[in-house]
């Protein structure tokens, strides 16, 4: 259970290729990201995902949830048939993230949901005196909806120092890169000028994300904490970086081999 | 009935410190008791519904029992998609307040005026709907709704028409409540919220007429609105929301899904947009609720049904 990077990824890629399904680059961008929270942070008690003292990690970015899929098999959380039979008929775990699937917390997928419902259970956990902490990450091309600003300015209105929101930069939605679609300029300044504790960085070095995190749950201010993560879509398979074909391509048998070989290359 | 909201609300969260509010910057005055007696479970969200409702669902995921205030115009119609997916997906136990329903901001105009809210929420699986017709009504749906242990919307109209109900109101989930009843009953009036009060009105003109009030919009018992029309010989509907997808509707599919066969008078908003402004009084002109208007509608109906009813004796 150590969350190899690599290992994910070919988690990620079996699934992919079993169920024919897309978002794969959606997911890869955010992978250093998820091992390093389940690695090193999210305080699961005794291991358990629904221990009522348990950190939250709310995936508002629900496209990337084959990620989160892939650290569930390192935790044991879902076995190798659910892996091998995704999205087969009558099988549960669905292509965005679903709170009715256990270890997830919420519903999304339609973008600018899970961060309100985290900035609620941040405020709720805040409200009974608990040490919980919520981790929120969500996309930048999600960043489009007016929610995500409605709910940053209720957390920092309300103080939720417990609330670490992560933003998967990786430059592009659906149908284009950010700023071709609807610019989002500086981040980190708009995150700042919304009174959050703001970091920037590289959002695949896991040694730099782990200080990060570390750093701002330290911080002994009483604003909400944000880290501004540039990532790489298709991030690990040459030929799906900043392809965002990868949003929607599938994979074929020739492509699932070379992608599987630039892994093994990498190892 | 508003006040009965509020005084309730603070009775709730003084017993129950998990009781939490949450106002889209709404309710001015209303809130100021609960402020002050509960100061560290009053949140107002801003003017940012959206929001609003997710946090209402993440602090019901985190064992609080939200009850979000606004407008009937915003909550649910603003923020449909986040009842469905933050709280109704996952059955949270979240109170929603829909003040203003109908067409009480009638000076106000369309963007505050909400006569959709009952026909957009019906399809979304695990929703409650409830519609008090007075303070009775008012008080048992709010103990319903804290009961229920799932989203409950509860639509709150023009909360000053008086009471339809002599005595605190005694309400299973689901059960519609007589109001006037007959020995013999040819024609029965179903009504939602406060126009029950104007078809009780109408109803006293009429020999051998019943008044029934719906509290209860979803679930509904459907036995027993199959019992109360079965040996009549009309049916009339009274609700301030659009005549698709709300009461008439509902009741409507009832009669077909039972095959109880007998014509069906909807009163409603007629699919249109108000276009005046004025009083509400005016308003119910405009939209031809007001007492004399339905009388017209509804004698008009008869006439088109061949129905021959009999007037109460003047």
């Amino acid at each position: 259970m150590n969350f190899n990077v690599i290992n994910l990824r070919k988690t990620v890629l079996k699934m992919a290729f079993a169920g024919s399904t897309v978002h794969i680059a959606c997911a890869f961008s955010l992978i250093e990201i998820m091992a390093v929270l389940y690695r090193n942070h999210l305080h699961f008690p005794e291991g358990r995902f629904d221990d009522p003292n348990r950190d939250y990690l709310i995936l508002s970015k629900g496209h990337g949830v084959m990620a989160q899929y892939a650290c569930f098999r390192e935790l044991n959380w879902i076995d190798e048939n659910a892996i091998e039979n995704y999205f087969s008929n009558g099988s549960k775990l669905k292509g965005l993230s679903d709170a009715h699937i256990s270890g997830i917390e919420v519903t999304s997928g339609s973008l600018g949901h899970g961060l309100s419902v985290g900035v609620g259970m941040a405020l709720g956990a805040k409200l009974k005196g608990s040490k919980q902490r919520v981790f929120a990450i969500i996309g930048d091309g999600e960043m489009n909806e007016g929610s995500i600003w409605e709910a940053l300015l209720f957390a920092a209105h309300f103080e939720l120092s417990n609330l670490l929101v992560i933003v998967d930069k990786n430059n592009f939605q659906a149908m284009g890169t950010t700023d071709e679609v609807l610019k989002l300029g500086n981040l980190k300044k708009k995150l700042e000028a919304f009174d959050f504790e703001t970091r920037e960085i590289d959002g695949h070095d896991e040694a730099i994300i782990d200080k990060t995190i570390l750093e701002l749950l330290n911080s002994n201010t009483k604003k909400p904490k944000a880290i501004v993560a540039h990532t790489i879509k298709g991030k690990g398979i040459s030929f799906m970086e900043n392809n965002n074909c990868w949003h929607y391509t599938r994979l074929t048998s020739e492509t699932y081999k070379q992608a599987l070989k630039e892994l093994d290359i990498k190892n | 009935m508003r006040n009965t909201f509020a005084n309730y609300l603070i009775e709730a969260a003084r017993l129950d410190e998990k009781v939490v509010l949450l106002t889209g910057d709404h309710g001015y005055a209303l809130f100021d008791e609960f402020r002050k007696l509960c100061p560290n479970q009053y949140f107002n969200a801003g003017i940012a519904e959206q929001n609003m409702i997710g946090v209402s669902a993440g602090l019901a995921k985190t064992g609080f029992k939200p009850i979000v205030y606004g407008l009937s115009a915003f909550i649910p119609i603003r923020v449909l998609e986040q009842i469905k997916i933050d709280l109704c997906y996952e059955n949270l136990p979240v109170i929603l307040i829909g003040d203003g329903a109908g067409i009480v901001y009638s000076a106000l105009g369309t963007s505050h005026q909400s006569t959709e809210d009952i026909a957009a929420l019906r399809g979304i699986p695990n929703i409650i709907i409830l519609s008090p017709a007075d303070a009775s009504e008012m008080r048992a749906c709010f103990k319903l709704a804290q009961e229920s242990e799932q989203t409950v919307y509860i639509r709150v109209g023009k909360a000053d028409l008086g009471s339809v109900h002599d005595m605190p109101v005694d309400l299973k989930m689901g059960q519609i409540i007589p109001v006037k009843k007959e020995a013999k009953t040819d024609i029965v009036f179903i009504g939602t919220g406060s126009i029950v009060v104007s078809a009780l009105e109408i109803a006293s003109k009429y020999s051998n007429s019943s008044v029934w009030s719906v509290p209860c919009l979803k679930p509904i018992d459907k036995k027993q609105i199959v019992e109360v029309i079965l040996n009549s010989k009309v049916i009339v509907t009274l609700e301030e929301h659009s005549i698709y997808g709300g009461l008439g509707s509902i009741i409507s599919e009832i009669a077909s899904e039972f095959n109880v066969k007998l014509p069906i008078c909807t009163i409603g908003i007629n699919d249109k947009f108000s276009t005046y402004c004025g009083n509400y009084k005016y308003l119910l002109e405009e939209h031809e609720l007001d007492i004399l208007s339905i009388e017209k509608k509804i004698n008009d109906f008869f006439l088109l049904h061949n129905l021959v009813i009999s007037f109460v004796s003047q």
